[in-house]
């Protein structure tokens, strides 16, 4: 929806980061995006590549490690995935579940060129 | 090649200016609240009716956003609300930046609740916190009861869920029920409310809600909490 304005805020987080790494190149950014998070990959692949385009980051690959919604059964602990958006629990069927996973939105690390 | 580790939400800048609003915000004694949800769900009707209910006796704040106009502070305006519009131009979310550029000139001295009414979008203002401290989100019985599911990262971030239009279910096939059950998978903690803001059912239940949370806030600021 926004991942123009996303990608202005990660290559902040960028720009700090690569402060300390006088002059090295930038190849990767490795980031987890949630698939509840409201932000698209390809979206944010394509307003990555208009945003870097012809600067310092211009070939930096990003890797996106897409995370989906997971969650535990507050009744009988059960942890899943959901693969599609069912809700409720699929041992026990009860709707007393917590969302643990998928809202993500982090930069985790950076590979540069020594 | 090395890594080099990061370990940040992108949303940290947001996220850093959002708890600067937020001492302001307790500074000024202020209970807030950011309402979320697509257009057409009933918020300015909502805050319109809530106003009616309590602007004689209650200083009232709204932070207005919207892509373009000033229709939903004008109508704020003339039910006793204070407050400033921002219109986005085309952003389809406040975002705290956005906050804090208006704290700066908004009198928050007599207040003692801010409505911030968030553009119409039932997506992108879920990720980005405001400075509030109620994140609500308002559904209304003509959306389909589908809606808590396709929109997951709203209903689980809010923790209260407004279900708007009742006064509309005799003309609907609308399960409840069904919704209900849904955002409680979603946010389990959440509170749940059912109102008309247009016949005024439920809104006692919810100006009440309103007051009890704004005067604890205002008790534990008191003591030093």
């Amino acid at each position: 929806m926004h991942e123009l304005s996303i990608c202005q805020s990660m290559l902040r987080i960028v720009d700090s980061a690569m402060e300390q790494q006088k002059g090295s190149k930038l190849r990767k950014i490795f980031l987890d995006v949630g698939r509840g998070s409201t932000i698209e990959p390809v979206l944010l692949k394509e307003a990555f590549a208009v945003i870097t385009d012809g600067g310092p980051y211009d070939g930096t690959e990003l890797v996106i490690n897409d995370i989906p919604i997971a969650g535990v059964c507050r009744d009988c602990e059960k942890e899943f995935v959901y693969e599609e958006l069912a809700f409720g629990c699929p041992n026990c069927g009860s709707t007393n579940i917590k969302i643990t996973a998928g809202l993500e939105l982090d930069v985790k690390a950076l590979e540069v060129d020594d | 090649m090395s890594r080099v580790d990061i370990e940040r939400k992108i949303q940290d800048e947001n996220d850093r200016l959002a708890e600067e609003n937020r001492k302001v915000f307790t500074e000024a004694g202020v209970f807030v609240m950011n309402i979320i949800s697509s257009p057409g769900s009933g918020k300015t009707t909502l805050l319109e009716a809530t106003l009616d209910r309590l602007a004689e006796r209650v200083n009232i704040v709204v932070i207005e956003g919207d892509i373009s106009t000033e229709r939903d502070m004008d109508r704020v305006r003339a039910r006793g609300a204070s407050g400033v519009q921002i219109n986005t131009g085309g952003g389809c979310h406040l975002s705290s930046r956005m906050v804090a550029d208006v704290l700066e000139d908004l009198d928050l001295s007599d207040a003692e609740l801010v409505f911030i009414e968030n553009v119409g979008n039932l997506v992108c203002p879920s990720t980005y916190d405001l400075g509030e401290d109620v994140r609500m989100v308002l559904l209304s019985t003509t959306e389909g009861d589908d809606k808590p599911m396709k929109y997951p990262a709203i209903f689980h971030e809010a923790s209260l869920a407004v279900l708007n239009k009742i006064d509309l279910l005799p003309h609907l096939t609308y399960d409840m029920e069904k919704v209900e059950k849904e955002i409680r998978v979603l946010n389990p903690e959440g509170e749940i409310m059912r109102l008309s803001a247009l016949t005024g059912d439920g809104m006692d239940a919810w100006v009440d809600w309103i007051m009890e949370r704004a005067r604890a806030k205002k008790a534990s600021l008191a003591d030093g909490g």
